[in-house]
């Protein structure tokens, strides 16, 4: 019954919430004004060729492997919580226990890391049009270089 | 369920936390936009949430919502996003004719089944908690008690998991190799400078 | 603050798990560290040298074992006792096996790197703690390490589509058969107030259950858990898409460690903690037993693609495992015991040998017709893997097949006898396709026009795979007529070009496959004493 009291000033701040919701909604139906948006005002930027076919979606994976790493130490935290609150009666025994669950962590944070997870920016690569043309094969095709004589 | 007595209160908790739980979870199937399961899906997980506070467990209830509505529901929400919330895909599609009646009817027979089982069941009434006996003002400490000890395996096993999660995910998300042709790849680099993982 | 007891550790016990933790993680921080791709022999390497460590670790254990009897450690939710010893030490065998054939591969396939062995050492980690939990969130814990493992390995080949789709059907059914086990878990927990399986044995012993309902129910949702993970009917139908799609020498790792670990644990579980309810569970086993050893070898003979064929041969073999476990009895459990040592080496040899033949991609079983000709040693290594695993006399699978079916036999009244009957059947209908696939070896290569040929061969066996097909319940696209024109005009061109030759690594790997199937199926003494002994050491 206690333990439920505690909890009455969240159901007070959801009620709280769910009032200003929909107190916001009943408000913007009376005061906005009541005209049907045209066709045009609809379209993308309002002007210019409307686009026939969607973009394929493309996304950087980094967002994902970001985002797991959030997860992944969120759950280390929720370890580290309990082990916290009882510091003083695990002693020693936990502390090397909690380093070793952590090592194993970090290790997966540094692999993260070295993949590239956390750098971001744009990836500046210079790849060869035609990698069977070098500069090399163009010049001697023009003066053939002692090797090519010899072969 | 408590070992007292249960109160008015109590009752009157768990069926809203039961009706929160199964309304989410009939949600998640029912709706057709993915944004609406993944939302249905955290009204499951409030759900759970406040029955762990009915049981005095509030350490795990403020777990439920931090770890899993709070950052794994929003990660499923990150990649519906991503992949696109209009994109159609028709599930009425059926590769075996009949086997959606079927498996209602099979549901029905097997949760059927478990309930009646478990009402005829005679429940073991002394353990009513991993962590009795219980100090509410200090559920934290027994779980943490009982981490470091009964479950000393289980929590360092829990690392090893975490290990093939972070693995695993770095190896789907990595580029296949090879698969793209170099006219293809150049192609890519103009349209997503610096998308690529490997 | 008083201070907490914390739990006495047996290091020697928990030794298998920190050797391949150890392993994985050393690797995943020499990769960080490293500029560029570390090689992927360095993982083989390390794999290697960490399973013969584990194995070194076992035979301590046992010296252990016998002079000091079994015991528990960590709060007694790790056990130390024969069984888990020699389960462990086939799991090591087979983690090095795989090592050693995964790395032809990835030389072959030219994929740099070591998340691969990461992997598998993880893995097989999580199989290790089920041969060896005392309770069942342990045993849930290590099925979750080893399956997710998995289900990544499945979708290592990242080009092949097929993978992919693998992986995601396993991934589905693996994470639903999963929520299934802990639903168990919780049921059983519910009906005994405990979840370590001494425990459980001792509340129930004490114990008169008035309503037997709730711990039923927990057992049979536990049982079917264990039956996703073991592949036995009617919860198969994921095993043949997975195997075909999944990259060959992971294929083999697969069968072996999931095998041997979950039927580990469901031994330990159904034989230790729920012993005195096998009335409740014994049924429920009979029938999983009966039907995974009946459509398993059914199936398997109207495959035509050399993996799915194994897959529904090592659905057959769960069942004949499950008859070992309706037995219940000291000897059923080292029947079993036997038959998951000898059944790991034969999967991963078999695979290893399709991952050799098959390199092109073309997993029909056509393209084994004449290999006795072109590679006389493979074809001859090929044939005792078969031969064994049809349960043929002098190989260690007709040691194996005999006990358990002597095991099963043994319970006087119908039931032992209708399931031994349904062995002999099975194993005379196994003997048939594993037979065709060695006649097909050592049959003349077809020099006329060997496209027309395949064609025929293809259009005759057509409408058998799609029955083959709908019977597994998930519907494949193998019966195309486009992958007809393709086949034909492969075999047209293949038996011209020569054959590359097989990784050292992956020869020695069959080597060792095959030599103790034939040593130890003939010399029988050593394994079956082993075996035995090592249920004699089970805790109680």
């Amino acid at each position: 019954m206690a333990i439920v009291d505690q909890y009455l000033p969240i159901l007070g701040m959801l009620v709280l919430g769910a009032l200003f919701a929909s107190a916001s909604f009943v408000a913007s139906s009376v005061l906005a004004p009541h005209r049907k948006p045209t066709e045009s005002k609809l379209a993308p930027y309002e002007c210019g060729i409307v686009p026939e076919l969607e973009s394929p979606p493309r996304f950087p994976v980094r967002f994902y492997l970001v985002a797991m790493i959030f997860v992944i130490f969120d759950i280390e935290i929720v370890f580290l919580y309990p082990f916290a609150v009882e510091f003083k009666a695990l002693g020693g025994f936990g502390v090397v226990e909690i380093g070793l669950f952590s090592v194993v962590v970090f290790a997966t944070l540094l692999f993260l890391v070295a993949e590239g997870a956390l750098s971001w920016g744009p990836v500046k690569r210079l790849t060869k049009a035609m990698p069977s043309r070098t500069s090399d094969s163009t010049i001697a095709r023009i003066t053939p270089r002692p090797t090519d004589r010899a072969a | 369920m408590l070992a007292t007595a249960r109160t008015v209160p109590d009752v009157l908790v768990f069926i809203a936390s039961a009706a929160i739980i199964l309304g989410g979870a009939v949600g998640v199937v029912a709706s057709k936009n993915p944004v609406h399961s993944a939302l249905n899906l955290i009204a499951t997980l409030i759900g759970i949430a406040l029955a762990f506070v009915e049981q005095e467990a509030n350490f795990l209830a403020a777990v439920q919502i931090i770890v899993y509505a709070g950052a794994i529901v929003i990660l499923f929400l990150f990649v519906i996003m991503f992949l696109g919330v209009d994109r159609n895909e028709s599930i009425r599609l059926e590769p075996l004719a009949g086997q959606r009646p079927l498996a209602v009817g099979a549901v029905a027979v097997v949760t059927g089944g478990l309930i009646a089982l478990m009402a005829a069941g005679g429940w073991y009434s002394g353990a009513t908690t991993v962590i009795a006996p219980t100090d509410p003002s200090n559920d934290v400490g027994a779980l943490g008690k009982v981490i470091f000890t009964t479950y000393l395996f289980a929590f360092e096993a829990t690392a090893l998991l975490l290990i093939i999660a972070v693995v695993g995910a770095v190896l789907l998300a990595r580029r296949p190799p090879a698969s793209l042709d170099a006219a293809q790849r150049a192609d890519d680099r103009d349209v997503a400078v610096g998308e690529e993982l490997t | 603050m008083n201070t907490v007891a914390m739990p006495s550790v047996h290091y020697l016990v928990i030794l298998p798990e920190i050797i391949l933790t150890v392993a994985a993680v050393g690797l995943l921080i020499a990769s960080s560290l490293v500029p560029g791709r570390l090689r992927s022999s360095v993982g083989t390497g390390v794999t290697v040298i960490a399973s013969a460590c584990v194995v070194v670790d076992c035979v301590f254990q046992w010296v252990d074992i016998s002079r000091h009897g079994p015991s528990t450690t960590m709060a007694h939710v790790i056990i130390e006792d024969g069984f888990s010893v020699v389960a462990i030490s086939v799991l090591a065998v087979s983690l090095g096996l795989s090592a050693l054939v995964a790395d032809g591969w990835l030389c072959r396939e030219r994929i740099e790197g070591v998340e691969l062995h990461v992997l598998v050492l993880a893995s097989a980690a999580g199989a290790i703690m089920m041969a060896q939990a005392n309770d069942l969130v342990v045993i849930f814990l290590g099925l979750e390490i080893m399956s997710i493992g998995l289900y990544v390995l499945a979708a290592f080949d990242r080009r092949s589509a097929r993978s992919g789709e693998a992986a995601m059907k396993y991934f589905l059914l693996g994470g639903f058969s999963s929520a299934i086990f802990v639903y168990g878990i919780a049921l059983v927990y519910g009906a005994t107030g405990t979840t370590q399986l001494g425990q459980l044995a001792g509340f129930l012993s004490a114990n008169v259950l008035r309503s037997q309902g709730l711990l039923l129910a927990g057992t049979a949702l536990l049982l079917v858990g264990f039956a996703f993970k073991v592949a036995a009917v009617p919860f198969h139908v994921w095993s043949p898409d997975v195997y075909e799609g999944s990259p060959t020498p992971i294929v083999g790792f697969m069968a072996a460690i999931v095998k041997v670990g979950a039927f580990a644990a469901v031994l330990r579980v159904l034989a230790s903690g729920l012993f005195t309810q096998q009335d409740g569970w014994r049924p429920m086993v009979f029938a999983l037993a009966a039907l995974s050893m009946l459509v398993g070898a059914g199936m398997a003979t109207v495959q035509r693609n050399v993996k799915r064929m194994l897959a529904y041969s090592s659905i057959s073999h769960a069942g004949f495992v499950l008859l070992a476990l309706w037995a219940a009895s000291p000897r059923g459990t080292a029947a079993a015991l036997y038959y998951l040592a000898t059944y790991a080496l034969l999967v991963v040899g078999s695979f290893a040998v399709v991952t050799v033949v098959s390199a092109d991609g073309h997993e029909d079983l056509t393209s084994y017709r004449g290999l006795a000709r072109r590679r006389p040693l493979l074809a001859c290594s090929f044939t005792v893997l078969l031969v064994a695993q049809a349960g043929v006399p002098f190989t260690t699978g007709f040691l194996a097949k005999l006990g358990v079916i002597e095991s099963a036999v043994e319970h006087l009244g119908w039931p032992g006898v209708a399931l031994g009957v349904i062995a002999m059947v099975a194993t005379a209908v196994s003997g048939y396709f594993y037979l065709r696939v060695v006649v097909l070896t050592y049959a003349a290569p077809l020099d006329a026009s060997p496209a027309a040929a395949t064609a025929s061969t293809l259009a005759t066996s057509r409408p058998r795979a799609r029955l083959a097909a709908l019977g597994s319940g998930i519907l494949v696209e193998d019966t195309r007529d486009g992958e007809l024109v393709d086949h034909a005009e492969v075999y047209g061109a293949a038996p011209a070009n020569g054959e590359t030759a097989v990784p050292l690594a992956t020869a020695v790997a069959i080597a060792v496959c095959v030599v103790p199937t034939v040593v130890l199926g003939v010399w029988a003494g050593p394994l079956v004493e082993l075996t035995t002994r090592a249920t004699m050491l089970f805790h109680p």
